[in-house]
């Protein structure tokens, strides 16, 4: 499209043939010979000149008068309009909008701004109507309207049958195309009537209406009812044939499905299709009821067929063997990772389990402590007074430590047994989990014949019936009911009634019983609890209570361990400092029951606080006292033989005891920095050298008063079990990097106690342990102190710096803008819009003025110009008259005086 | 008589007055008519005040009712008669009828000092039996009513007078008499609420201590000007704040009961007769308690406070934990110079600070003093190493605080990151190390600071606190061995945490995964292992006796 104006005609004349080479003689005789041609021609000529004009209107298109840019900054190539140059056609665009405005504004200029009410009720102003016909029709109309607003109502409706995604099922869907075409055409006709009228007062209104010239409204409902009506009775009849040829279909199919059965079951089991032709060849006979029923025994056969076909050989006792051993080594691992606190993977897991797990037990039971780590920095709890947290401050960096939190307290998958029990709660009689019930089964009576072995036979579960006999236990809902069963009977039988309940209201025997059983366990950590409390408890009895328990909370987790957090809270509210013997044999039963070497257990880490808190905080009054020490210091020490953890208060404590029981005061503030409270000398043990050594007994823990001329006897147990508690911690804790400041303060009381002054008033067999702990304190701490190295502990790899090069966009656009501040990005560009609305806004308004000025102008021109016209008319009519008159004047003038001539 | 007029009016409110009382009496009467016995002291009291009150010539009824007062066997006619007293008196006092003035007759003299008497008699037996616990709150009210009557009835209205001797007395009963209750009262009623009173009682405090220096029941003493004292919680901090006058206030604007100052000056006055009295390490501690808030507020000069301040936190042990804020405040506040305050403050580490329950307060206080850039690192290193070694027997509330102190003294001292990280220089010194171990060079035992080599050490208490067996305690322990990335730890999310706030933190968390199990069921919990079964003993059944 380059060149001007005048050469861009000229191209176009020539090509549209109006101007060309000279003609030859030759040729323009030959036009001018068919003239009519040249007729024809000179039309197209003209056709073509006015379309060129119009073409060349140098202001219906607008290009940038430079010519069009370079693709210099965009790589996407443009498209349309823009291709060709044109930024846009104000002409076209002008027209347009006025179009528009007219469309808009003119009707309104127009309209006859006058108000009025129109009474638009049925029949008010149509006299043809009597009052009952009036009320009958607005009836109906009401009904109407009515049964189009609510979707779901089934009266009157015509049945439609069955329907799929809200549509009928038996709708053709043509017919209904029919319809609506037809009414659309309809509605379109009317339409183009009445278009000019606003919408609202668009009446639907039928040609023949208007035609037969009638009180119109009545008659089109009427008519529209029993259109609708006839309509609704065709569709209907043309359901039930389609349904009816569907049912014939069916049947026929029906009728071939014997043979179709025979195709399926060819290959596999010849001697069953015989027998299926057998049954199905009698279709006449058997009802549909049989008929079903085959298919449901089919249907059923068919699905158990996989599972019958999958039979798994059964194995040698070397592979039960080897099996065992590798779920045991299984097992470990995951203890390990538990004690490291290390994250499960899941797929892992997965993968590792022969069970499907079902996918919410995963997502459910993985971390159940993110939601603590939102505020709570480490998960210590809010501290001791509440105060405005970190975040609240508008400290919210902690966040990286959340991710970290997680990774700490995330304890572990689930362990088979407890999915198990997850499964358990569907109600199906899974094949897997009947298996998985049995084996836990199987493992705990297997524990109890090892335990009972041949003198109580009846424990297995294949007697069950006989220790059943003649006895019928409820299960216990809470612990007064238990109790009340056990009042009467000495506590060694309570492990069989425990055994016997669980025999008899073993879940599989009825839905409710795994209710019931779970309730029940949770009753057993507060029963273990108060029958330890007695004057004298019978431990082997509570030995079987907690393996009972620790049995059932392989089923019951939850439960067990809410039941024995309930008891930690307890202790920790009313007695932190006083456990009694309940507390602490319901500790030891936590420490069987849940593996204590976890990093995180919900169970066993509240226990190991309320042990160290004891421990921490206690100031011992009595010899009583320092054995309950004692006693939870084995406790934990026990729990930390695997995981090796360290535990200050149990190393604070026994030194205190050590200290504070020595026939002679040790001044212990120079020997460590552990904690030592002044305590009054009759504690001390005064002279003991005869006395003989012996156990504790956890019966000296609750002792109020023990007898003189045990005290002595007491003090020296403590003492040696105390010895014996460190030289076990010394073990557990010599790899640890700082065993020299742990245990140089033990060495140097040990080392008090074996002097002289001491050693005469304890016993030989002590101050001979007391002599083998030092001296084994003192290789150890010497080996310590030879393996120790400098700390290195921060080889990381060096933090980058945090760069802040331009960051290079690959396809960068300038048309779009690069803010890297999102909100500002944002603002920037709802302001531009706003500019621009607001621009457009304003140039549509002033528009929208001129474009009124204008027709009003034009609306008052024309009535002037109607004036003038008519003035002027009037005027002219009147001189025509005059002129008429005067000539006729004139004339008359002139015949007086012609006659008077005469 | 020169104001007739008022006399007349006086009269009338007078009868008045006594027509009330009648009819209180009767009121009483008619309460207590059953009792007989009751009826006839009380009449009798009531009829004597009346006459007093109806002339002159019954003023010898004073002396009777002073008797019936002062026989305190029976409680009931003694403390009616005091009452009535006091509205004798009060009234006596409104009238003027006590005061001397120009133009009296010498006989009228002689009334007025005979009456002056009286009331000083009157008064010694308010102040006895404000001693006596059923009549002690009564007689207070009663004191207090007759020490505003005397004020605003003293002569020359032009000249402030205040009763002080008589306040005095008061003060003196409440603090060298066990009178809990009614020094209680005294505190809320009178010395909270009104400036005239309490600057009297600071000093009168201040004469009564110093006068008895030496008195043997010097325990008590302190004991219940303590009490007194420590009243105030808060020091008004300003003039407005001071509260309304008892009586009324003086005229002369420069009056020193009007000037907060004066009354500042007044009660550090009292405060430092009160410190005087040598009080006993439980004593001293409550006084440091409240040290920062309630007492230094009130001295002009605290620099008076310096010497039981460094006295107390040179005593070691508790006391001079809580006297560390004092000093600290006089620190700052009066730029108090004390030599070798880092060396004392090392010297606090001990085995005990880390279970005190002052340990929070204790380590907000060391967070501020170490918070310097500008100390050295040799002194810092030696804190650090010797609150990681306290760690090592310390409970997981101070465990966590620690840790993330030492975090933030860490990043605030760079130099003292050797502790974590030290890589043997030469190939000979990694020779001496892995064949003799490392020595620890951190010197436990010396007292300076300076001195301990602490920096030339490592933190290997910290590494072991890594396997701590709470899992919190152990992941902050784990913050000093990983990448330093943050800023600072924010400590005070840190105090302020305790065996049972752990405990509720943990079971305040709901179970809602099931817990793992233990897959194993012991054969044997209690009861030593079957010689035929073979297991392991548990160290339990080991070291404990369950036959």
């Amino acid at each position: 499209m380059a060149g001007s104006q005048l050469k861009r005609l000229k191209a176009s004349l020539r090509e549209q043939g109006v101007i060309g080479p000279q003609q030859s003689k030759k040729q323009k005789r030959r036009n001018v010979q068919d003239g009519n041609a040249t007729n024809k021609t000179r039309q197209q000529k003209a056709a073509s000149l006015q379309k060129i004009k119009e073409e060349f209107n140098p202001f219906d298109l607008k290009h940038n008068v430079r010519g069009p840019k370079f693709q210099v900054t965009t790589n996407r190539p443009p498209t349309g309009n823009a291709a060709r140059g044109i930024d846009g056609r104000p002409s076209e665009a002008k027209a347009l909008s006025e179009e528009r405005r007219r469309q808009a504004f003119l009707v309104e200029l127009n309209r006859n701004k006058v108000g009025g009410i129109l009474d638009r009720r049925f029949g008010e102003n149509d006299p043809t109507m009597d009052p009952q016909e009036k009320m009958l029709q607005r009836f109906v109309h009401e009904k109407r309207s009515h049964k189009k607003n609510s979707l779901f109502d089934l009266e009157d409706e015509p049945s439609e049958g069955l329907t799929h995604m809200g549509k009928s099922l038996f709708d053709s869907s043509e017919m209904m195309d029919d319809f609506n075409e037809k009414d659309l055409s309809a509605g379109s006709d009317e339409g183009s009537d009445d278009e000019g009228r606003p919408l609202k007062r668009a009446h639907p209104m039928n040609p023949e209406d208007q035609e037969e010239d009638q009180p119109e409204r009545k008659k089109s409902r009427q008519e529209v009812m029993s259109e609708l009506i006839a309509k609704s009775k065709f569709y209907k009849a043309q359901r039930q044939q389609a349904k009816e040829e569907d049912d014939d279909l069916r049947e026929e199919l029906d009728q071939e499905l014997s043979e179709l059965r025979g195709l399926l079951f060819n290959n596999s089991k010849g001697a069953k299709d015989d027998k299926v032709d057998g049954i199905t060849s009698e279709p006449a006979l058997s009802g549909k009821d049989k008929m079903e029923r085959d298919y449901d025994l089919r249907l059923r056969q068919l699905a158990q067929d996989r599972r019958g076909q999958a039979a798994e050989r059964t194995k040698t006792d070397e592979e039960k063997a080897q099996e065992n051993v590798q779920k045991l080594k299984e097992l470990e691992e995951r203890r390990l990772r538990r004690m490291r606190g290390e994250k499960m993977d899941d797929s892992e897991e997965e993968s590792q389990d022969e069970q499907d797990q079902p996918e919410e037990n995963i997502a459910g039971g993985k971390f159940i402590f993110e939601e603590a780590g939102d505020n709570d920095t480490f998960g210590l709890g809010s501290g001791i007074r509440t105060r405005p947290t970190a975040t609240e401050l508008g400290f919210d960096d902690e966040d990286d430590f959340i991710v970290e939190d997680n990774l700490v307290f995330s304890g572990s998958e689930l362990d088979i047994e407890s999915e198990a029990s997850e499964d358990d709660s569907d109600d199906d009689m899974d094949k897997d989990e009947d298996e998985n019930e049995e084996d836990d089964d199987d493992e705990f009576t297997r524990g109890l014949l090892n335990e009972d072995e041949a003198k109580d036979p009846k424990f297995t579960n294949s007697n069950s019936k006989d220790i059943l006999e003649g006895t019928s236990y409820s299960c216990p809902q809470t612990l007064q009911e238990f109790v009340e069963l056990t009042k009467d009977m000495a506590i060694e039988e309570v492990p069989s009634v425990i055994q016997k309940i669980r025999i008899l209201h073993h879940p599989k025997l009825a839905s409710s019983n795994k209710t019931k059983l779970a309730n029940f366990s949770g009753v057993l950590p507060q029963y273990i609890h108060r029958s330890s409390l007695s004057q004298k408890p019978v431990f082997s009895a509570l030995e079987g209570i907690i393996r009972h328990t620790h049995s059932l909370a392989k089923t019951f987790p939850v439960e067990i361990a809410n039941a024995f957090r309930s008891l930690i809270d307890d202790m920790g509210r009313s007695r932190p400092l006083s456990l009694n013997l309940g507390d602490l044999v319901a500790l030891t039963a936590i420490g069987t029951i849940f593996p204590a070497s976890d990093n995180y257990h919900q169970v066993l880490t509240p226990a190991m606080i309320v042990v160290a808190r004891y421990l921490g905080h206690k100031i011992p009054q009595n010899i009583a006292d320092f054995c309950r020490g004692a006693y939870l210091s084995t406790l934990a020490l026990q729990w930390q033989c695997l995981a090796k953890r360290y535990i200050p208060e149990l190393i604070n404590f026994s030194l205190l005891t050590l200290v504070s029981l020595s026939p002679i005061p040790i001044d212990a503030k120079a020997l460590g920095y552990f904690p030592v409270h002044e305590l009054g000398s009759e504690i001390r043990i005064s002279d003991a050298a005869a006395t003989k050594l012996r156990k504790l007994t956890p019966l000296d823990c609750v002792k109020d008063r023990i007898p003189s001329e045990e005290v002595s006897q007491v003090q020296i147990a403590t003492i040696a079990i105390t010895v014996q508690i460190l030289d076990t911690a010394a073990e557990l804790l010599s790899s640890k990097i700082s065993f020299i400041e742990t245990f140089q303060p033990a060495s140097k009381v040990l080392a008090q106690l074996g002097r002289k002054t001491c050693k005469t008033k304890l016993p030989a067999a002590l101050n001979e342990r007391l002599g083998k702990l030092q001296t084994k304190l003192e290789t150890m701490l010497q080996v310590a102190r030879l393996s120790r190295r400098p700390l290195e502990l921060h080889h990381h790899r060096p933090l980058a710096i945090k760069q802040s090069f331009p960051k290079f966009e690959e396809t960068y656009d300038p048309n779009r803008h690069y803010d890297p501040d999102r909100e500002r990005a944002e603002l920037a560009k709802l302001k531009a819009e706003h500019k621009k609305e607001r621009k457009g806004a304003m140039r549509d308004l002033r528009k929208d003025a001129r474009f009124m000025a204008r027709e009003k102008l034009r609306m008052k021109k024309e009535k002037d110009a109607a004036y003038e016209k008519k003035y002027k008319r009037l005027v002219a009519e009147i001189q025509g008259e005059e002129g008429k008159e005067a000539n006729a004047y004139e004339r008359e003038k002139q015949m007086r005086k012609r006659a008077a001539k005469r | 008589m020169p104001s007739a007029i008022k006399d007349e009016s006086l009269k009338r409110k007078r009868t008045k007055i006594t027509e009330k009382a009648n009819k209180r009496a009767k009121a009483e009467r008619s309460d207590s008519s059953g009792s007989d016995s009751d009826e006839d002291p009380q009449a009798d009291i009531l009829l004597l005040e009346n006459e007093i009150l109806e002339s002159k010539k019954n003023y010898n009824n004073i002396t009777v009712l002073l008797d019936i007062a002062r026989n305190q066997d029976e409680d009931e006619p003694s403390l009616f008669a005091t009452v009535s007293l006091c509205r004798v008196f009060l009234r006596l006092l409104a009238s003027g009828n006590l005061s001397r003035r120009a133009g009296q007759s010498e006989k009228d003299i002689v009334v007025v000092q005979w009456l002056k008497g009286r009331l000083g008699d009157y008064k010694h037996i308010l102040l006895h039996a404000l001693r006596r616990e059923s009549s002690s709150s009564t007689a207070l009210t009663l004191a207090m009513r007759i020490l505003k009557a005397e004020t605003q009835s003293a002569g020359d209205k032009s000249e402030y007078n205040f009763p002080k001797v008589f306040l005095k007395d008061i003060v003196e009963v409440l603090i060298r008499y066990d009178v809990e209750d009614v020094r209680q009262e005294f505190c809320e009623k009178f010395l909270g609420e009104y400036a005239d009173i309490r600057y009297y009682t600071f000093k009168a405090l201040k004469d009564i201590l110093s006068e008895n220096s030496s008195s043997p029941r010097q325990g008590d003493l302190f004991e219940n000007a303590f009490d007194l004292l420590a009243f105030f919680e808060d020091v008004p901090e300003s003039t407005e704040d001071m509260g309304e006058f008892y009586v009324d206030a003086p005229k002369k604007k420069s009056h020193p009961v009007t000037s907060f100052n004066q009354q500042k000056k007044q009660a550090q006055e009292a405060w430092l007769a009160v410190l005087s009295l040598d009080p006993n390490r439980d004593q001293r501690k409550r006084v440091l308690d409240i040290m920062t808030k309630s007492i230094a507020p009130w001295f002009t000069k605290p620099e008076l406070l310096m010497d039981f301040l460094t006295d107390s936190y040179n005593a070691g042990g508790a006391t001079s934990l809580l006297a560390l804020s004092g000093v600290f405040y006089l620190i700052q506040e009066r730029n108090l110079d004390y030599p070798s305050f880092y060396r004392k403050l090392y010297s606090l580490l001990d085995a005990d600070i880390l279970h005190s329950k002052h340990r929070s307060r204790f380590l907000r206080l060391l967070d501020t003093f170490l918070a310097s850039t500008h100390l050295p690192a040799v002194l810092v290193a030696s804190f650090i190493k010797r609150i990681s070694r306290l760690c090592l027997n310390a409970p997981p509330a101070a465990i966590v605080a620690v840790v993330p102190w030492i975090y933030n003294l860490f990043k605030k001292h760079p130099l003292c990151t050797f502790m974590i990280h030290r890589v043997p220089r030469s190939p000979e010194e990694k020779a001496t190390v892995e064949s003799e171990g490392m020595e620890d060079p951190f010197i436990a035992e010396e007292e300076d600071p300076m001195e301990t080599h602490a920096i030339d050490s490592c933190l290997w208490e910290v590494v072991q606190l890594q396997s701590h067996y709470h899992p919190n305690v152990a992941t902050i322990a784990k913050i000093i061995s990983e990448q330093f990335t943050k800023q600072a730890y924010n400590l005070e999310d840190f105090l302020d945490h305790s065996y049972s706030s752990l405990l509720d933190a943990e079971l305040s968390k709901q179970v809602k995964k099931p817990p793992v199990v233990e897959f194993m069921i012991p054969k044997r919990i209690f009861l030593p292992q079957d010689s035929a079964s073979g297991g392991e003993e548990s160290l339990l059944t080991k070291l404990w006796d369950f036959e």
